[in-house]
């Protein structure tokens, strides 16, 4: 009995998305078109579980190359209302079509010159008479008795929902590293839970110069090691100071001939260092406390032992792809 | 012809009362039509199973209609009638003479021939059947399914269900608006696929544990809402959402499992015998004249007995609004 329901409940709902095949023509073309022509964003509204399926179809639609946002329609009429623009497209779901509260603001979005396109079963409704595109999304039946919730409906319009993405998404040819801008989340995690030392520049990649250097030098440093800044470093590699592109932009206010100057006349003296056993996330949460991009990592002695970079947490290739930044080894590669 | 798209939501499957002599209660159907049709979408006259249609014969069925149209006239619903009869000849004067009542009463509502075409006829040239049928009668018909009322046929035919294939060419046809659909689930998503190219083809469920359990989003035709209309009234709004009525008051979806429960435990109660067990009950509230039926009742006594008390509980029983 149970397995027999639950395949019952199935069937419907896999037979409510079949139903959308067919139905499948011109005005999903148009709605496509009007996506592609407006210069302003996507804003999914609908109440209760057609809501929840409005959140899911914006976060989609952003994740995927089309700027989205959820309106709820209660919140619309308090104010909300304002952050749509004649540019905007409006999505509006409603299983029937007449959802009171929806109903409530369509008027007052049709008169600011907003585009209204409209997921609903209910073809006659007044919110189908509204809308400028009305993509029929009705189902045969509910899978669930009573009536008590949307079941094979919420599933028909999210599954359009999804076709509308993904044909937007191939339609601007976005692609793999689109894909990957948008989704640093899951490799970000990862890298956070790494130790400093493992994502640190070490080495020859530790743009490095000693105290006594001229600023020539220090630049060219710079240059060569692409972090945006060098260490000063005493004896035994001591961290003494360093020279940022920030330090280097403050001095030519000031200073004639800088290349000739010594670095201890511009260097700052006390820069951030972090011990090379915290991890990344401890190493992010000082650079954002500070709002600096780089960390020096240090031993007891306040030895010069590497030297991390925003970059390095986050995720170099993303930057890379995104910034055109050249890669740098890292610690443990 | 112009095509009426065929009603959605809650369609009562009447009863036909019988005064003592046999004859139809007109005044109890009057009664029983104004008590229901203010909560339904539509009424179906005549049907075969609770209406008795399979034993009234063209006069019957045409005194029925004379009867009900000013019943529905104050309450302009679409009405729907079985014409199904043993043969196609036979079916075909049964609809031409309700086709002259309504034209003789200047009858202007919404009326849809209801039609088991199995009963009298094979897969096999159907849908040359109801193009002929469509251009002659000049009300869009809706088609039932009704796998059992086939079955008990003396001569069954070999199928008992319309082919999904023949179903498909049927639907293609202006004049045939819907389908009363009694059967498997399976086949029903079938012919939902053979229907799709119809935006407003209605199949409606025939079964009414089949809208309780899975809504179809046409509709049910009710046995029950003879006794119950309300309830099943307030069933079709929460399942359709006919009027978008405000649903956030906190105990709704309590209320409406209640209600779900009792409706299920009313069918459970009078599945043994609609029509004897619902005539019994509404002859009691003194909506129509006699119990009288047109076959041999079996023993009801229990049954009636316990959906009175049954509708006692809820407040349906004794009548509240007739």
């Amino acid at each position: 009995m149970i397995i027999e329901q639950a395949k019952n409940v199935l069937t419907i709902e896999a037979q409510s998305i079949f139903g959308l095949i067919e139905r499948i023509g011109p005005e999903f073309e148009k709605t496509v078109e009007m996506i592609l022509k407006a210069k302003g964003r996507v804003i999914l509204t609908g109440m209760g579980k057609s809501g929840l399926v409005a959140r899911k179809i914006s976060a989609t639609l952003n994740s995927t190359g089309t700027s989205s946002l959820f309106l709820h329609p209660a919140e619309a009429i308090h104010g909300d209302l304002g952050m749509a623009t004649p540019d905007d497209v409006i999505l509006a779901i409603s299983n029937t079509g007449h959802t009171s509260e929806i109903n409530r603001i369509l008027p007052m979005l049709k008169n600011m010159g907003v585009k209204i396109i409209l997921f609903t079963g209910g073809l006659d409704s007044p919110m189908a008479d509204f809308s400028d595109i009305v993509i029929d999304v009705g189902v045969e039946r509910e899978a669930c008795p009573l009536g008590l919730a949307p079941t094979a409906s919420t599933t028909a319009a999210l599954a359009m929902g999804d076709a509308l993405a993904v044909v937007l998404l191939n339609q601007r040819r976005f692609n793999k590293d689109d894909f990957k801008r948008f989704h640093p989340g899951g490799s970000l995690g990862e890298r956070l839970a790494f130790k400093v030392k493992e994502v640190m520049l070490t080495d020859e990649h530790i743009p490095t110069v000693p105290l006594g250097s001229k600023v020539g030098q220090a630049i060219e440093e710079i240059n060569a090691k692409k972090i945006g800044a060098t260490l000063i470093t005493g004896k035994d590699q001591r961290l003494e100071g360093i020279i940022s592109d920030g330090d280097l932009r403050r001095a030519l206010i000031n200073k004639k001939n800088i290349p000739e100057m010594k670095v201890e006349e511009i260097m700052s003296l006390s820069p951030k260092t972090i011990d090379e056993d915290e991890t990344s996330a401890e190493a992010l949460g000082l650079m954002e406390l500070h709002a600096i991009t780089h960390l020096v990592v240090v031993d007891e002695q306040r030895r010069v032992k590497g030297v991390v970079h925003l970059h390095d947490l986050l995720g170099r290739e993303g930057f890379i792809a995104n910034a055109g930044i050249n890669s740098a080894t890292r610690a443990h590669s | 012809m112009q095509v009426l798209t065929a009603p959605r939501g809650l369609i009562v499957d009447i009863i036909t009362p019988f005064t003592k002599g046999g004859a139809i209660d007109g005044p109890g159907l009057r009664k029983l039509l104004n008590r229901v049709s203010p909560h339904a979408q539509a009424v179906f006259l005549a049907s075969p199973h609770t209406g008795e249609g399979k034993n009234l014969h063209t006069e019957q069925r045409v005194e029925l209609l004379e009867q009900a149209i000013p019943a529905i006239a104050q309450n302009p619903i679409p009405i729907l009638i079985w014409v199904t009869q043993d043969n196609e000849a036979e079916s075909r004067r049964t609809t031409i003479a309700l086709k002259r009542v309504i034209e003789k009463r200047g009858y202007m509502g919404d009326l849809f021939w209801v039609d088991t075409p199995l009963y009298y006829h094979s897969n096999r040239g159907l849908p040359g059947l109801y193009k002929a049928l469509c251009s002659v009668v000049g009300k869009p018909y809706i088609l039932h399914n009704d796998p059992e009322l086939i079955n008990g046929l003396t001569k069954p035919l070999k199928r008992n269900n319309i082919r999904t294939a023949v179903l498909k060419e049927l639907v293609s046809l202006e004049g045939i608006t819907g389908l009363i659909f009694s059967g498997s689930l399976g086949r029903v998503h079938n012919y939902h696929n053979a229907c799709r190219r119809r935006p407003h083809f209605r199949i409606y469920d025939g079964e009414e544990l089949h809208f309780l359990d899975h809504p179809s989003t046409s509709g049910v035709v009710s046995v029950g809402a003879n006794l119950a209309p309300k309830a099943w009234e307030k069933i079709i709004q929460s399942s359709l959402d006919l009027s978008a009525h405000n649903k956030d008051y906190p105990d709704h979806l309590q209320q409406i499992w209640e209600l779900g429960d009792y409706l299920r435990d009313m069918r459970d109660l009078y599945l043994q015998a609609p029509a004897p067990i619902l005539k019994e009950i509404l002859s009691d509230m003194g909506i129509i004249e006699t119990p009288v039926c047109t076959f041999q009742v079996e023993d009801t006594k229990e049954s009636k007995s316990r959906l009175k008390e049954l509708m006692t509980r809820f407040g349906d029983y004794p009548v509240r609004d007739c």
